[in-house]
């Protein structure tokens, strides 16, 4: 959803933000961009990937910036045909399709994908984990009507998730599944790697630019209006307040949250965010009970790596996830948990801290 | 024969097609002998994609990358995940003795130089679509791939998509009457301007934006329709014997020197016509042929084909039992004359696979086997004669009448009759 405040929309669903004032755009990932009177951003939506991709371009020039969009997201396109689940001619669909019965060869950009969701299903002891698509489909969160699965279809499902299923030859490149039924599941880095992807083509243009991918992905390039790009972080129980601000520099942000799908049963809320080493869906009652994570934002290099570390430190919790997060440079994360009272904030090298508990 | 047989894809054949082309996903089984190294002409967007689909195929390797545009070194070898020599003159690539296959992916006007002087070095050659940029292009590619006997296999790769091969077959089979109408359209909402590096746009422009400059392109027609003009001159039999067209620049009036948009009518030597249309202002129609026959109608996209079948009247060639009847509108605002909105029935076509990776794989088989690829210099011939006659009738103004242009043409469209007759 492209904010609408103050801003002109012309006939090819592009947006140009001119705000009268200093304000702050809210945009659903619970980052709020900062836009300051006189400026001028660029903006288009595209819907990909099962999200909405908002790319926000400081550029004067019309054409350019059309051209700019138009390229980002071809490239954004070309990713959701090689990494979809749902697309039987994509790639990963192939893989899926064979990589039971033997060895699957596969082009280097597809096994290094695949072969750093296997490290970071190492590193985060299966919090993330790239074979997770099974136990997603069991739960409804994959395109269907999420609900309690039964126990035995929980119980096929187990069987097949776990990366340690997952066999890779780097000097083949080839993919292999210990079993047949196995199967891979990118969600929660693909989208990452688009944005990466994303900034890195504009990086190479010349571009100042801030690319927000649906719900949970945030990545900028370049200093939009020499003041670098500033995000706010919202505040899970009400979208419209901001916890803190942050300078996206050569770092990128992901936040995963209970609100992005989830559903209630038995007054009880049940979120996508599934921990694949216990089959349990995340459970939070925002605002109700004490001590759930509600929300979880991390800041790392790139914007693949903040994906897949948002979900697992979700999975992992404050105190576990803290200790994971260790392994991995340059990497801060950000917990905030549900108390009787509102929320309370905990940090790993978050930077300001004057919020945090 | 029940409607089934009519509508539905037999699954069994077209997966064993599948199969066939499928069967080996590992490098593991490929003797050393039969590992193919590839060396690219053309780095770029489409060279890049073809690279990696190249690379999908079991014992395929990239050895050389020539562009003359340098970022295109690293963005190559990001794609083939190692240190590919890289070389800034194809003649330096053609020399290298690590080299089996050529992939040609330079913009059109060039395709003739490169693609000739692969074929010279004997080697394999994939060129892209459209197969020249001229008439005189396409002879010279031609020719020079019966003098020297080489694999040579055009990048029309939606002649390896099962959902098409099907069509044709069922087309071939009469199975939606007599065809005498194709219309197709690959419509698209965006300015078709790649972007060009900030404060290098003096310098850039032509060079990274080439589809938009005369000297290259041959412009939408054969970006796009190549692929369309392939299809309908299968389904006909035959290359057109004359085309009519339309078009300009009259919504991205941005310096580009190609039109915009642009219709060609191609009549063909039985009666028939195919109409194209080419838009860079709306999306609703998006990419697709409409294949209309007197028993019935099919509506290919790029994932799927979707059957319909003409309500039973005396004219349709289909018996009424193999019909999918038309849920006409009914009522008192019935009309015959309304669209049809309903559901035909879908087709995918066996295995869901991406069609590069088909026409990759077919074309890495024919290198090891010496066999001649489908999609060979014939077939590349007539698409890319039809596509530089049709651009012609638009630069021109008036009616082309291809016998003008192809001394031989009743013969070339006798051949391909004959080829698609065979195969």
């Amino acid at each position: 959803m492209l904010p609408t405040n103050d801003a002109v929309e012309n006939a090819a669903g592009e947006v140009n933000l001119r705000p009268s004032s200093h304000q702050t755009f809210p945009n659903p990932c619970g980052a709020n961009l900062a836009v300051a009177a006189g400026d001028t951003l660029r903006a288009r939506s595209h819907r990909a990937m099962g999200t909405e991709f908002v790319v926000y371009l400081d550029a004067e020039d019309g054409v350019q910036a059309r051209a700019c969009f138009d390229a980002v997201f071809d490239e954004i396109d070309r990713l959701e045909i090689t990494f979809s689940r749902f697309q039987r001619s994509s790639e990963l669909s192939r893989l899926n399709r064979h990589a039971g019965e033997g060895p699957v060869v596969t082009d280097p950009e597809v096994f290094e994908l695949v072969a750093t969701a296997l490290d970071l299903s190492e590193k985060t002891g299966g919090a993330f984990d790239l074979t997770v698509g099974r136990l997603t489909r069991a739960w409804g969160f994959a395109g269907g009507q999420p609900r309690i699965p039964e126990q035995s279809e929980l119980a096929a499902a187990k069987e097949l998730v776990g990366w340690g299923n997952v066999i890779l030859d780097a000097e083949w490149r080839t993919v292999q599944f210990a079993r047949p039924g196995v199967e891979l599941d990118l969600g929660a880095i693909a989208k990452g790697y688009a944005v990466d992807r994303a900034i890195d083509m504009l990086r190479s243009l010349g571009v100042s630019a801030l690319i927000d991918a649906g719900s949970s992905s945030v990545a900028a390039v370049g200093e939009a209006f020499s003041r670098g790009w500033k995000v706010g972080i919202a505040n899970p129980l009400d979208r419209g307040l901001t916890i803190c601000e942050v300078e996206l520099g050569q770092r990128a942000l992901s936040t995963s949250g209970v609100r992005e799908k989830s559903f209630v049963h038995d007054g009880r809320v049940y979120s996508h965010l599934l921990d694949p080493r216990t089959s349990d869906a995340g459970e939070a009652m925002p605002g109700t009970g004490a001590g759930q994570v509600l929300q979880v934002t991390v800041l790392a290099p790139s914007s693949m790596l903040a994906d897949a570390l948002s979900t697992a430190m979700f999975v992992l919790g404050h105190e576990h996830g803290s200790a994971a997060l260790a392994q991995f440079a340059d990497c801060s994360a950000l917990w905030i948990h549900s108390e009787a009272d509102g929320i309370r904030c905990f940090g790993h090298g978050w930077p300001g801290d004057d919020f945090l508990s | 024969m029940d409607r089934r047989e009519f509508i539905g894809i037999t699954a069994a054949g077209l997966g064993a097609v599948a199969l066939g082309l499928e069967g080996c996903n590992s490098p593991h089984s490929i003797a050393p002998s039969d590992w193919v190294n590839v060396g690219v002409i053309g780095v770029g967007g489409r060279g890049q994609h073809m690279m990696r689909m190249l690379l999908r195929v079991p014992g395929v390797r990239m050895t050389g990358l020539c562009d003359i545009y340098e970022p295109r070194f690293a963005e190559g070898r990001k794609v083939t995940g190692e240190a590919t020599a890289v070389y800034n003159d194809y003649r330096k690539l053609l020399e290298a003795r690590d080299i089996d296959a050529v992939l040609v992916a330079t913009p059109l006007g060039l395709h003739a130089e490169h693609v000739i002087a692969a074929l010279d070095s004997e080697r394999a050659v994939y060129g892209e679509k459209s197969l020249g940029r001229t008439v005189e292009d396409c002879n010279r590619i031609r020719d020079a791939a019966r003098r020297t006997g080489k694999i040579f296999q055009v990048g029309l790769q939606y002649h390896y998509a099962p959902w098409y091969q099907e069509a044709l077959r069922r087309i071939g089979d009469g199975r939606i009457g007599k065809v005498t109408h194709i219309h197709a359209c690959w419509h698209r909402n965006n300015s078709w301007r790649r972007p060009v590096p900030r404060g290098q746009e003096a310098q850039l422009e032509r060079l990274l934006n080439w589809r938009l400059y005369r000297e290259w392109s041959g412009g939408l027609l054969a970006e796009l329709g190549s692929h369309q003009i392939n299809f309908a001159n299968a389904v006909f039999g035959a290359m057109p014997e004359s085309a009519i067209a339309s078009g300009g620049i009259d919504y991205w009036k941005d310096g580009r020197e190609i039109p915009d948009n642009l219709q060609v009518i191609f009549r063909y030597p039985g009666g028939q016509t195919l109409v194209a249309s080419y838009v860079t202002t709306n999306r609703l129609d998006g990419a697709q042929e409409r294949i209309f026959g007197t028993g019935g109608s099919v509506v290919l996209t790029h994932t799927d084909a979707t059957y319909f079948k003409e309500p039973s009247d005396p004219n349709s060639a289909v018996p009424p039992e193999l019909a999918i009847q038309h849920k006409l509108i009914t009522g008192p605002t019935y009309s015959a004359e309304q669209p049809y909105h309903g559901k035909g029935e879908s087709a995918k076509g066996g295995e869901a696979e991406d069609a590069d990776l088909l026409a990759c794989r077919e074309f890495i088989e024919c290198v090891r086997s010496k066999r001649r690829p489908k999609a060979d210099e014939n077939v590349g011939w007539s698409e890319g004669v039809t596509v530089a006659l049709g651009n012609r009738a638009l630069e021109e103004g008036r009616r082309i009448v291809f016998s003008e242009y192809l001394g031989a043409a009743t013969s070339a469209s006798q051949q391909l009759s004959e080829r698609n007759r065979q195969s």
